[in-house]
């Protein structure tokens, strides 16, 4: 691909005190995978998902006493974007990392505490996709591993 | 009444205009908009930015109207519950069902335009409202 994306951007501003909003909204940003820009402007790929959400949010830190406005944007070059979008791949690669080595452990425990395990893991790689754009290789070893998991416990339950 | 939001409906806005019909307005007619600004001054805007019946303190749009229009009902709080996590996914609540729901209404919303998202959803979230008042009948869920 040669040419680069829209992107829909976030910029914000929020008073430093009180800072149960601030961080209410960095948790946010975080579970939406947004590439941080700049201190107070965050990007995601567009779609209408992405837009909406960041538009909850913008009203949301306007609701908070600070200022906030969503944009669209075209990376100006296919360069550029791609840099991004590794940077975002190497954030969510490394949470799926932490999947892996998580399955490989819970082969030491006793099937009912790995039947349980599974259902964690499964679910935080349910979340780790939701912010995943630009998935890395680590992302099917990540579901293999879990998987494999799923297939070991099969015969005893 | 005349109601109006954002074009583009997915399981909030579907959610919304199904409780709308069924519990505030049975005569509810739905305008399908662009922007904020475009909404007739004779429609009551809802789930856009900067409307009050929109996402309130971390809620969904039909939370929202759940306590807006003092609708207490337990099946209600349920069903607004499954809306919440299919829209927001910030895993508030425990509701395994919400995935599907929230892939249901976005691959309708693919396929067919926002008036009948609307009229396809409407026995969909029926159905969940009787299931789910059955299951609080019952205490378990219902086969």
């Amino acid at each position: 691909m040669s040419e680069s994306g829209m992107w829909v951007l976030l910029e914000y501003r929020l008073p430093r005190e009180p800072s149960t909003p601030r961080i209410a909204l960095w948790r946010k940003l975080r579970g939406l995978g947004v590439a941080q820009l700049l201190d107070g402007l965050v990007g995601l790929p567009l779609d209408s998902r992405n837009q909406e959400r960041l538009e909850w949010i913008a009203q949301e830190v306007v609701e908070a006493g600070g200022t906030a406005g969503v944009w669209f944007a075209r990376p100006g070059s296919a360069g550029q974007e791609r840099a991004l979008a590794a940077r975002m791949a190497e954030g969510v690669a490394q949470e799926y990392v932490s999947v892996i080595a998580a399955a490989h452990e819970a082969d030491a425990e006793l099937p009912a505490v790995r039947a349980r395990t599974l259902r964690r893991l499964r679910r935080q790689l349910g979340r780790i996709r939701q912010r995943d754009y630009f998935p890395p290789p680590e992302r099917e070893q990540a579901q293999r591993a879990v998987e494999a998991l799923a297939a070991a416990l099969e015969p005893s339950s | 009444m005349r109601w109006a939001t954002r074009a583009g409906c997915h399981v909030d806005r579907a959610a919304c205009a199904w409780l709308i019909h069924r519990f505030i307005d049975g005569g509810a007619v739905f305008l399908f908009v662009a922007a904020p600004d475009e909404v007739p001054g004779d429609a009551t805007p809802f789930d856009m930015p900067g409307a009050p019946l929109s996402h309130r303190g971390g809620g969904c749009s039909f939370e929202t109207f759940l306590e807006h229009f003092d609708l207490v009902d337990p099946v209600l709080t349920e069903i607004a519950k499954a809306v919440h996590e299919a829209d927001l996914g910030d895993e508030r609540y425990d509701v395994p069902e919400a995935a599907g729901l929230d892939v249901l209404i976005r691959g309708l919303s693919m396929v067919r335009s926002d008036r009948e998202v609307l009229e396809l959803s409407g026995p969909l979230f029926d159905g969940l409202y009787e299931y789910r008042k059955r299951a609080t009948l019952l205490g378990r869920d219902p086969s």
